[in-house]
């Protein structure tokens, strides 16, 4: 068992360093992805300096929490896409046939197809996270809470992802819902949720649960409480869990793209 | 032993049915219809340890179908198979490590990595230890020649050479059953020649059970000792190779070029296939008629040129197809 | 002409097929639509406030329309097909075909678009509708001159998206200056009004081609007045002769040098 672990662990380290490598083919090319994702990253600042020249709080919060709230964002966002960047394509794969390869291999399927592949800007997001942590709230303290909240925020994002991409399995035209799903926990993640009211912040913590990936975790970087921090890790664990029970479930389901093209 | 045993296998996958036109779109977002397409019906076959099988059909037959449930990446619908005693629906991971499998359609290569480097990956998804990998590939190295480009990035090899290395890198872990799907698809003669050579030493050093799908019939007759042909998702000939060369080989295709034109269109046994002018193509069905006797029905004297030979495979397989189908919609004519 | 306006029909009813895949799009641009409706609501915590003088309900109704803009108009065809076009050289085999190519182009994009920036402006209507109300003291005798605004934007839009894909005939990859067009129009022209802006920066952000391309038709649908609509149409005339000048310049040279290099 132990072992196992180990051997899976041990791969899917392999793939990241391969997958990375391929991307640095290209110098030119991946310097460029990165630097322009932490410009783009960047240019988002003018939009709360004009905010909070208009108003000196926004959901309760200033702007530097805002933020370090935007640097949890591109820190789980710029882990989960280094690491799992093929589980936010999933549906892809799963209507193309493309899940074959990874089925003949005495690995764990689901681990195997994500990381499959890497997304060089998602490393100027990671480094743009911590850029902003340091900038605007540094501790040693929040550098440990700050990294253990981007590794299981990117669990989250992850898991979500799957779970989304896995109704490709029941529902062949899924895929643009998906990819939505994905982009509203994006989009959602870099707003404070002081600005949002009872039933959208209730559906934060549920149906799209940006909450866990970012809004909890800036509240226990500015106030630590432990009690917190374990409701973070038990919902890191249900979503992780639930992310592998849904996609075994529909792998049964998959067709290997035997008979999806026909059309009649 | 058998390495495989196949025991009424089916499969039947649902399709969407759309209609044409912007309605017909529409009415599929809101009311799907379905059509039920049984890509595998009722198969059943065993396969020996160290067999070469030539799985073969036209497309759609459903032979990817088969062999994808053979190795774990379809759940069968009904039915069951076991492939080296372990059934691929239930202990995939299991049994990956027994199978090698190569697609020659798909790549499992990284392309910018060395033969090398992709093989110590194999090996460490395989649980491999390190002297283990290196000590196997230097031997897959010395049998499929791979010195000249073993560090070279899989990007810039040539299509032969990079099939080798993916057959190489299905053979990382000794797998005791390679499924090989295509494998020289797309190759030049010399180049599938060579392929041909290495899978048939591989089955002769390692005893490795070879299933084979190809729709090159070089493949079929140069390496497999048995064949099973399947059409419309249902085994129509599972017979040794020599078999279905004695059935079919009763009959010889005669080629002559005579001084004058002769006419032999109503003897018995003869069948003309082409006739123009002074060449003719006879095809001759010897349980009815011995060469020597049609021949005897022309003058030695007319005969210019004379050239007898058998039934191409390719030629045979296509007429199984046929007969099939024919079959087939016989059966669906009576009520 | 004709053949450009069966191009432009040929296209519009190929995108008919995709209607489903438009309305899916609808839920990015509600959930951005939503987040600054929230955004507003909390900042004008006092209804009745005006922050650089508009209200809440114009603010949010800006935000509005300018998405629409960005979503309704936002189509591969301006970048990626021209980029890719130029670079398998399939320009050069279409320069003997009896249409000019950046004509096609145009007629092409109309078509794919007019569907759906028309369903998109339904939809950021009905939005609107329901969450802030009427549009204050909105009359429909403005509405030829507010839809002549809009064409024009687009317009305008589409030429400077152009001009920047036909830089592929010198450079590698054009993504960059596309992207800085993008966050200049996100950042300047989308989410607010320039008045929003500190006081140096307005005058440089009236001389941009944002102001004509977003902020000029939204203005003109929240806070219409006799006199900035004549600046707005007047800023917009001149920018689309400069734009379709400059890319017609650029094409042009860019076609020189296949022509001279032979592709």
């Amino acid at each position: 068992m132990l072992t196992e672990v180990k051997n899976q662990l041990h791969v899917i380290l392999l793939s990241v360093k391969y997958n990375i490598m391929r991307e640095m083919t290209n110098r030119v090319t991946f310097l460029m992805n990165v630097s322009f994702m932490m410009l783009n990253n960047a240019a988002f600042i003018i939009q709360w300096m004009l905010l909070f020249r208009l108003k000196s709080d926004i959901g309760g919060y200033g702007l530097n929490d805002v933020m370090v709230l935007w640097g949890l964002s591109a820190g789980t966002f710029g882990l989960a896409h280094v690491f799992f960047h093929r589980a936010f394509s999933l549906p892809d794969l799963i209507i193309h046939g493309k899940l074959d390869s990874f089925l003949v291999q005495p690995k764990s399927v689901l681990l195997s197809v994500i990381t499959s592949a890497t997304s060089s800007s998602a490393i100027g997001d990671i480094i743009y996270g911590y850029m902003i942590l340091t900038i605007f709230n540094f501790s040693f303290s929040n550098l440990l809470l700050f990294t253990l909240f981007i590794i299981l925020g990117a669990l989250i994002l992850t898991a979500y992802a799957v779970i989304v991409g896995s109704l490709s399995f029941w529902i062949l035209r899924s895929e643009m819902l998906s990819e939505n799903l994905n982009n509203i926990m994006v989009n959602f993640q870099t707003y404070p949720d002081g600005i949002f009211k009872n039933v959208i912040r209730f559906l934060l913590y549920t149906l799209v649960p940006v909450g866990f990936v970012v809004y909890q975790p800036l509240k226990i970087i500015l106030h630590f409480n432990l009690m917190a921090c374990l409701g973070v890790l038990a919902f890191t664990i249900g979503i992780c869990l639930l992310a592998f029970f849904v996609f075994y479930r529909g792998l049964r389901r998959y067709t290997s793209s035997s008979l999806m093209s026909a059309r009649i | 032993m058998d390495a495989i045993t196949v025991n009424q296998l089916s499969k039947t996958f649902r399709v969407k049915v759309k209609e044409k036109g912007l309605k017909g779109s529409l009415k599929s977002i809101f009311q799907p219809e379905y059509k039920s397409i049984q890509a595998v019906k009722d198969i059943s076959f065993q396969v020996k340890e160290g067999e070469i099988l030539a799985f073969i059909g036209p497309n759609g037959a459903g032979k990817s179908t088969t062999i994808k449930m053979l190795t774990g990446i379809l759940y069968p619908e009904q039915g069951e198979a076991m492939v080296m005693g372990i059934n691929p629906a239930l202990k995939r991971k299991q049994l990956s490590y027994q199978i090698g499998t190569v697609f020659g359609q798909k790549e499992q290569l990284w392309m910018h990595l060395t033969p090398y480097d992709n093989f110590k990956f194999f090996g460490t998804i395989y649980d491999l230890k390190d002297h283990e990998v290196e000590a196997r590939i230097e031997e897959l190295k010395q049998v499929f020649e791979l010195e000249e480009f073993i560090n070279t990035p899989v990007r810039n090899l040539s299509l032969g050479q990079r099939i080798r290395c993916e057959i190489v890198a299905s053979l990382i872990h000794r797998p005791k059953v390679l499924f090989l799907d295509e494998p020289t698809i797309g190759l030049d003669p010399v180049v599938k020649e060579n392929i041909r050579a290495l899978i048939k030493k591989m089955n002769r050093e390692y005893k490795t059970t070879i299933f084979l799908t190809s729709h090159d019939v070089g493949d079929i007759e140069k390496l497999c000792k048995r064949i099973i042909i399947v059409n419309h998702g249902r085994i129509v000939l599972d017979d040794s190779m020599e078999n279905l060369k004695y059935h079919y080989l009763k009959k010889k295709v005669v080629e002559l070029k005579l001084r004058d034109a002769v006419d032999l269109s109503d003897e018995d046994g003869i069948t003309v296939l082409k006739s123009k002018g002074n060449n003719v193509k006879l095809e001759i069905d010897t349980t009815k008629k011995d060469i020597s006797d049609a021949l005897k029905l022309i003058d030695a004297d007319n005969i210019l040129d004379i050239n007898i030979s058998n039934i191409p495979l390719e030629n045979i397989i296509t007429e199984i197809y046929k007969e099939n189908r024919q079959t087939l919609m016989k059966g669906s004519d009576t009520p | 002409m004709r053949k450009y306006l069966f191009i432009c029909k040929a296209t519009l009813m190929e995108s008919l097929q995709y209607v489903m895949n438009i309305a899916l799009g609808f839920i990015s641009f509600f959930m951005m639509v939503f987040v600054f409706i929230n955004l507003w609501n909390y900042i004008y915590s006092d209804p009745s406030k005006l922050i650089s003088g508009y209200s809440r309900g114009q603010m949010i109704w800006y935000v509005i329309l300018t998405e629409i803009l960005w979503y309704g108009t936002r189509n591969r065809t301006l970048t990626v097909q021209i980029s890719d076009d130029i670079k398998s050289g399939t320009i050069a085999y279409g320069l003997n075909k009896p249409y000019h190519y950046i004509v096609y182009i145009i007629a092409k994009h109309i078509g794919e678009i007019a569907l759906k920036f028309v369903l998109f402006l339904g939809a950021g209507l009905v939005i609107g509708l329901i969450f802030v109300g009427p549009i204050r003291d909105f009359s429909p005798l403005r509405l030829p001159l507010i839809l002549l605004s809009l064409l024009l934007g687009i317009l305008i839009n589409s030429f400077i998206r152009m001009a920047i894909s036909v830089l592929s005939f010198w450079i590698e990859d054009c993504f960059p200056f596309h992207w800085i067009y993008d966050k200049l129009l996100i950042l300047v022209g989308i989410m607010f009004p320039v008045e929003v802006f500190p006081q140096w920066a307005q005058p440089i952000i009236r001389c941009s081609p944002i102001y004509v391309v977003s902020y000029g038709p939204a203005k003109l649908v929240i806070d219409y007045n006799y006199s900035t609509a004549l600046e707005i149409l007047l800023a917009q005339l001149i920018y689309l002769a400069v734009s379709f000048i400059l890319l017609m310049l650029f094409y042009q040279k860019g076609v020189k040098r296949v022509n001279v290099n032979g592709g």
